[in-house]
C-alpha cells in the first residue's frame, strides 16, 4: 500500500481509539469509534481478494450497526435524563441497549458469529489490529457505564468462554481459531468488568500482548493453517522451541503471564461469593487449552524422522523482516515473563 | 415518552428489524442503516427546539456529515463486493463460513 496512505490510515485508527479514550460526552464517543471503523476498511480491503471485501463488508455493516444503536441510546438517555455523561447514564433500558450494543462491537457471544469471518478474511496484520486495538474503545466505554443489571454482563461473559472454546475446536485455520481464542479472552474479561476495574485493565493488556505475539509468529511462519505449522522448525527454530510456550501462556497456565490474569479473576469471583460463575470459567477455559495444545503440537511436538541435516524446506526462504516482526522479541518476553512483576503491574494500574 | 420520541424511535427500530432481518441485497442493508442514522438526524434537530437547548445545534451537522462517511464507506464496499463477488447477494457473501 502507499506508505502516505498508510500513514494516513494509521494515525486515524490512532486518533479513533484516543477521541473515544478521551470523552464524556456520548458524541465524542460515537465519532471516536466511527472514525476507527472508517479507517480500518480500507487495510482490510486492499487486497482486492473476495475473501476481504467479504470480511471489510461484514465488518462494517456490524461496526455500523452498533455504532448507530449506541448512538440512538445515548440520545434517548440523554432526553429523558437531561444531560449525556457517559459516566452517568442512569435509565435502564437505554444502558442496556447501549451495553449490548458495545459487546456487539467487540465480537461477544451472542454477538460473535461476525469474528471468526471477518479475522480469516483479512491478513494476519490486519486482524492483528481488529483483535487488538479495535477492542481497547469499546471496553473503556464499557468501564465507564454504570451497570443497571448486572446478570447482563456476566451471563454473556461466561457464553462467551464457552463459545469460544467450543468454537475453536473444529477448526483449522489459524485466523478462526485466534478469532475464537480472542472471544473467550473477551468473555474473561467481561466477567471481571464490573467488580474490578483494574482486574479488567491488566486482563484486557495482558490478552493484547499474548495476542500479538502469536500473530507476528505466525505472521513469520506465514502459516495460516494447522498444516503449515509443521514446517516451521526449518523456517525458524528458536520459533519452534518458543511458540509452544506463547500458546500455553494463552492457554493461561503457571508460570507464564497468561495465568496472571485468570488467576486474579479467579480470586476475585470466589472472595465475591460467586462460586458457580468462577467453576464454569475455569472448566470452560479447558476447552480452549486444548486447542492450543494441538497447535503446540503441531508446531514442536512432532517433528519429521530424518536427521536435521537432511530436512531442509525445498523452497528457498530468505528471511523476511517484516516491520512488524521486530516486535516479535518484545512481545514474546512479555507473553512469557510478566508473571514475576504482578503485584508491580497491579501497583501501576491500580 | 413524549409523541417525539415516540416518533425517532419507530422511525430507527423499524430500520433496525428491516437491518436484522435482511433478505437478499446488500444495497437494502445499506439503505436501512441510512434510514437508523436518518431518523438520528431527526431525533437530534428536534431535540434543540423541543428542550430548549441550543448549545447542541451543531450536533445534526455533526451526525450528518459521519453518516454521509460511513454511507460512501458502505456503498464503496457494495462496488467492491459487486466487482469480486459478481452480485450484491447476501447469500453469495458465503466463502468465509466455518
Amino acid at each position: 500500500m502507499n506508505p502516505y496512505l498508510l500513514i494516513v490510515l494509521l494515525t486515524s485508527l490512532g486518533l479513533g481509539t484516543a477521541l473515544t479514550l478521551s470523552s464524556t460526552h456520548w458524541l465524542l464517543a460515537w465519532l471516536g469509534l466511527e472514525v476507527g471503523t472508517l479507517a480500518i476498511l480500507p487495510l482490510m480491503a486492499q487486497r482486492h481478494h473476495p475473501r476481504a471485501t467479504e470480511a471489510a463488508t461484514k465488518y462494517f455493516i456490524v461496526q455500523a450497526t452498533a455504532a448507530a444503536t449506541l448512538l440512538f441510546a445515548a440520545f434517548n438517555n440523554a432526553w429523558l435524563q437531561g444531560h449525556s455523561d457517559i459516566q452517568h447514564m442512569s435509565h435502564p433500558l437505554f444502558t442496556s441497549m447501549i451495553t449490548l450494543a458495545l459487546l456487539l462491537k467487540l465480537g461477544l457471544a451472542p454477538m460473535h458469529t461476525w469474528m471468526p469471518q471477518v479475522i480469516q478474511g483479512v491478513s494476519l496484520n490486519t486482524g492483528l489490529i481488529v483483535s487488538t486495538w479495535q477492542k481497547i474503545a469499546p471496553f473503556i466505554l464499557l468501564l465507564q457505564i454504570k451497570q443497571i443489571h448486572p446478570p447482563l454482563l456476566t451471563i454473556i461473559g461466561l457464553a462467551s468462554i464457552l463459545i469460544g472454546g467450543w468454537g475453536g475446536l473444529n477448526q483449522t485455520q489459524l485466523r478462526k481459531i485466534l478469532a475464537y481464542s480472542s472471544i473467550a479472552h473477551l468473555g474473561w474479561i467481561l466477567l471481571i468488568l464490573q467488580h474490578s476495574t483494574a482486574l479488567a485493565t491488566y486482563a484486557l493488556l495482558i490478552y493484547i500482548f499474548m495476542t500479538s505475539a502469536t500473530f507476528i509468529t505466525l505472521k513469520k511462519c506465514k502459516a495460516t493453517t494447522i498444516n503449515m505449522l509443521t514446517t516451521t522448525w526449518t523456517k525458524a527454530p528458536t520459533i519452534t522451541l518458543v511458540a509452544p510456550l506463547m500458546l500455553l501462556s494463552l492457554g493461561g497456565l503457571p508460570p507464564l503471564s497468561g495465568f496472571a490474569p485468570k488467576w486474579f479473576i479467579l480470586q476475585e469471583l470466589t472472595q465475591l461469593n460467586f462460586i458457580p460463575h468462577a467453576s464454569i470459567a475455569a472448566m470452560a477455559a479447558l476447552l480452549s487449552l486444548s486447542y492450543y495444545l494441538r497447535l503446540s503440537y503441531s508446531i514442536t511436538l512432532s517433528l519429521s524422522p530424518n536427521n536435521l541435516p537432511e530436512c531442509l524446506q525445498w523452497r528457498v526462504n530468505y528471511p523476511i523482516s517484516t516491520p512488524l516482526s521486530s516486535a516479535l522479541p518484545a512481545a514474546l518476553a512479555l507473553t512469557l515473563f510478566l508473571l514475576p512483576l504482578t503485584p508491580s503491574a497491579l501497583t501501576l494500574i491500580i | 415518552m413524549t409523541p417525539i420520541q415516540m416518533t425517532f424511535s419507530t422511525n430507527f427500530l423499524l430500520g433496525l428489524m428491516g437491518l436484522t432481518f435482511h433478505r437478499t441485497h446488500l444495497l437494502s442493508a445499506l439503505l436501512r442503516l441510512e434510514s437508523m442514522m436518518l431518523s438520528l438526524f431527526l431525533a437530534t434537530s428536534l431535540w434543540a427546539l423541543q428542550l430548549s437547548t441550543i448549545n447542541i445545534a451543531t450536533v445534526p451537522m455533526l451526525v450528518l456529515a459521519f453518516s454521509a462517511c460511513s454511507a460512501s464507506s458502505g456503498l464503496r464496499l457494495l462496488v467492491a463486493t459487486a466487482r469480486t463477488h459478481g452480485s450484491d447477494h447476501m447469500q453469495n457473501l458465503n466463502l468465509l463460513q466455518c
